[in-house]
């Protein structure tokens, strides 16, 4: 993946008017190396029945798809447009390798669901005549556990192996030939791809990002290697991460506000009283607007404390 | 606060510890797991870093999941856009109107929003009990008679959880489904899979299961089934969000109907709590109740000048305070209420969503009166409602009473029902997939007289009476009782409340 990281080139979809990213490799990506950790939404496939641990896609801010337009490593596309002309008017060489990297993906996944079968298979017969010798066969028992996983990675991957075939490095084929036992008449398990990655070519379509009103805070925060989620759950604009938080907690909840903006001093009691009952000390900004001799506005940030005198 | 902190903070909790409870794809070994065990900042050692990857790693192998059906499961679902765009939306009423039962009933049934319905299920089952419907009354021949539609939320969210798969056609209904009841494209894929049990070769020239249509991704799916609000046959992605959450909570969910006719009451506890006089039970108080404290109950029209309180004997508090009282009061009712202006059509404060705990019985086409009312708000762009969007709100969902203990229990439940209110919805505000429930109720504030408690029983209904309630407000009582003076003592004996002195107040010239 490193190979490819140079030039990557982040597709973001807009759906009306919201930025999600679908592919993991897009979302690794920016989390790593733009400091954009943004918010999963999707459920899990895993475990659909909770609400802590979220999947794809990721929503974007306005002020992340901008960020990232402006550093030259993502593109907009207008997903919805894409898909039906797409959908709509499919030549047959689109159609093929479409189909064909489905299948590829379904034979992956009955490999998987093949292996995992004979796994369980043997590990029930190991408990059921331990003294007895392994059968040769059963060859699934002395893979590393990890093998299983390799292949939902191929698998993943095998949606996007005609954009990447530099990635797909991996030992693929891993995974033994399914038991000899004549296979039994069933029809490969359907797959439902996450990105349309094998329809859709890497568009250059590129719509506007609009409602960025809070872009310069933004991107300064994010420049000083801060991560930024939503702050509604702490009352603020955002909240803010002195790294991944994965790691640590938040330290600031932050407000943007304009440069000549008359903030009530009673919002500043109220932001900050609310900042210290959560642990967050509240961070509020503006950026200067660009007058006829400076150009580049300046940005200021403050933190309010309590002084608790 | 340790604890908010933590509560707060669990959304964006390791996926370490996802990986290796529900281990899918990978198995980690416990020692990797700390729970909660966050840094304050990064302090630069190999330790956090790797701490740091490991969880990246994690949650990088958690999503890179792909969604796989079992082919026996029938987890098919096509995307027909248009199939019911020039549909009626009142058909099913129409049909039941013609085909007579008069004097039975009506049902009522959920509106089906069947021009916003795009999935067409191939089995039942994916859907369960409490999503999708089916159009009932249609022509015989019609295609796809009976079969199990999808609102867009619907089809996304069973997308989503890896129950649905979601198929373009390249073909119409009519083939797909023909009238015969049959599917077609089941079969071809059935076929399919024979042939390539037979020889296996025959996948580069023909590809016959992909003959009526092809698989479409979770990406794919948004980009059909997400759109601007009020877009017909999609949904809004903070709609959605708010759908599927409560969904994967457990919660049962339909769409609100989208016209704003409050629907029936259903509760008939009786709200009247219009004070009659009690009836005189000795000579003493059929004597008062002669005096002139008759205009007691209704809030009398004040005189163009003078005092507000006209000088005179006055034996209760009731009689004073019921002249004082110059503004009307919305007092709330349980009666079905008209929004008093129709909302702005553009106003987001609407009933979106009806919702059912998952312990409430329910069924898609007879489902109860709905335990919540939700509305869905977008934390950025909205601001706080306006009273009279508001007040449209409210009136657009039904009374939700208090408990009836409640109610019947005097001062003493005073605020479990200002808390609870006579009818409430949820906001549920979204601000980019984080979501906040919000209770909005109407508080009654006008039906706790708090001063029919002085008057102890003269005046009070006697329900009222009881209860230890109104101990706070004595004291603040106590001053003005004894600027009253004259005719102090008179209702001794009745005195309820020993500690107020007086019972009787003129008021001041």
């Amino acid at each position: 993946m490193a190979s490819t990281e140079d030039d990557r080139q982040v597709r973001i979809s807009k759906i009306a008017g919201r930025y999600l990213v679908f592919d993991i490799d897009d979302v690794t990506y920016i989390r790593r190396q733009h400091g954009i950790c943004a918010v999963f939404t999707g459920t899990m496939p895993q475990n659909p029945t909770q609400n802590v641990f979220l999947g794809l896609p990721l929503e974007l801010y306005a002020e992340d798809a901008k960020m990232l337009l402006d550093r030259k490593v993502a593109y907009i596309a207008d997903d919805p447009l894409e898909h039906l002309t797409r959908l709509k008017s499919m030549d047959d060489e689109t159609r093929k390798s479409y189909l064909q990297s489905i299948k590829t993906q379904r034979r992956t996944a009955q490999l998987v669901i093949d292996e995992a079968k004979a796994q369980s298979q043997a590990r029930h017969k190991d408990k059921r005549k331990p003294k007895q010798p392994q059968p040769p066969v059963v060859v699934p028992t002395e893979l590393p556990p990890a093998s299983v996983d390799d292949a939902a990675a191929v698998e993943q991957e095998g949606g996007e192996e005609f954009l990447f075939e530099s990635s797909s490095n991996k030992p693929v084929k891993t995974a033994p030939a399914p038991p000899q036992k004549p296979p039994v008449k069933e029809q490969l398990p359907a797959i439902t791809p996450t990105t349309s990655n094998a329809m859709i070519s890497t568009g250059t379509s590129n719509p506007d990002v609009e409602n960025h009103t809070a872009l310069p805070l933004y991107s300064y925060l994010n420049e000083r290697g801060y991560f930024i989620t939503p702050g509604l759950r702490f009352g603020g604009d955002f909240s803010v991460y002195p790294g991944d938080p994965f790691r640590y907690h938040a330290h600031y909840m932050a407000n943007s506000y304009g440069w000549d903006e008359k903030i009530p001093m009673l919002d500043l009691v109220t932001s900050g009283r609310l900042g210290t009952a959560v642990k967050k000390s509240f961070l509020m900004g503006g950026q200067k607007p660009a007058t006829d001799d400076s150009e580049a506005g300046e940005l200021r940030a403050f933190c309010i404390e309590w002084a608790g005198m | 606060m340790e604890e908010v902190e933590e509560a707060e903070d669990a959304p964006t909790a390791d996926f370490r510890l996802f990986a290796s409870t529900y281990s899918k794809t990978k198995n980690i070994s416990a020692q990797t797991i700390r729970k909660g065990g966050k840094d304050f900042e990064s302090h630069g050692t190999r330790a956090q870093a790797s701490a740091l990857d490991a969880s990246r790693e994690a949650m990088r192998d958690v999503l890179s999941y792909t969604r796989v059906h079992n082919p026996k499961s029938g987890s098919r679902g096509w995307y027909f856009p248009d199939w019911w765009r020039d549909w009626p939306e009142d058909w099913e009423e129409q049909q039941k109107s013609k085909g007579g039962k008069e004097g039975e009933e009506k049902e009522k049934i959920p509106p089906l929003h069947i021009r916003d319905r795009v999935v067409i299920l191939e089995h039942a089952s994916v859907a369960s009990q409490s999503l999708g419907r089916a159009a009932t009354g249609l022509p015989k021949d019609r295609p796809a008679k009976g079969r199990d539609w999808l609102l867009p939320e619907e089809a996304l969210y069973l997308v989503e959880r890896g129950s649905l798969d979601l198929w373009w056609p390249t073909r119409g209904v009519e083939e797909i489904f023909p009238a015969d009841g049959s599917v077609a494209a089941a079969a071809a894929a059935a076929a399919e899979a024979e042939g390539e049990q037979k020889g296996d070769g025959n996948e580069e020239d023909e590809d016959d299961e992909y003959k009526y249509g092809f698989p479409l991704s979770l990406q794919a799916a948004y980009a059909l089934l997400i759109g601007e609000d009020g877009e017909r046959g999609k949904v809004s992605l903070q709609k959605f969000q708010v759908f599927s959450h409560l969904k994967r909570a457990g919660y049962n969910v339909i769409r609100a109907p989208t016209t704003n006719l409050p629907p029936p009451v259903q509760d008939d506890t009786q709200l009247t709590t219009t004070t009659t006089p009690a009836k005189p039970k000795t000579v003493t108080e059929w004597l008062i109740s002669c005096l002139p404290q008759s205009k007691e109950s209704s809030p009398v029209d004040p005189p163009p000048y003078g005092p507000l309180v006209p000088p005179g004997l006055y034996r209760s508090y009731n009689t004073i305070y019921n002249h004082l009282s110059l503004r009307p009061q919305a007092s709330p009712t349980d009666q079905p209420r008209v929004p008093a202006q129709s909302p702005e059509t553009d106003s987001p404060f609407k009933i979106h969503y009806h919702i059912y705990k998952a312990s409430t019985h329910f069924t898609r086409t007879r489902p109860p009166p709905p335990d919540f009312y939700i509305s869905v708000i977008s934390a950025t762009s909205t601001t706080i409602p306006t009273l009279s969007e508001i007040s449209s709100l409210l009136a657009s969902a039904p009374a939700d009473l208090p408990k009836t203990e409640w109610l019947t229990g005097g001062p003493g439940r005073l605020y479990a029902r200002l808390k609870h209110g006579y009818r409430n919805v949820l906001l549920a505000v979204n601000d980019h997939g984080v979501i906040n429930y919000m209770r909005f109720a109407e508080g009654g504030f006008a039906r706790e007289e708090l001063f029919r408690g002085f008057d102890g029983r003269v005046s009070g209904e006697p329900r009222r009476g009881g209860g230890g309630g109104g101990g706070g407000k004595k004291s603040g009582n106590n001053g003005r009782g004894s600027r009253g003076g004259r005719g102090g003592g008179r209702g001794g004996g009745r005195d309820y409340y020993p500690d107020l002195p007086a019972k009787g107040v003129v008021a001041g010239r």
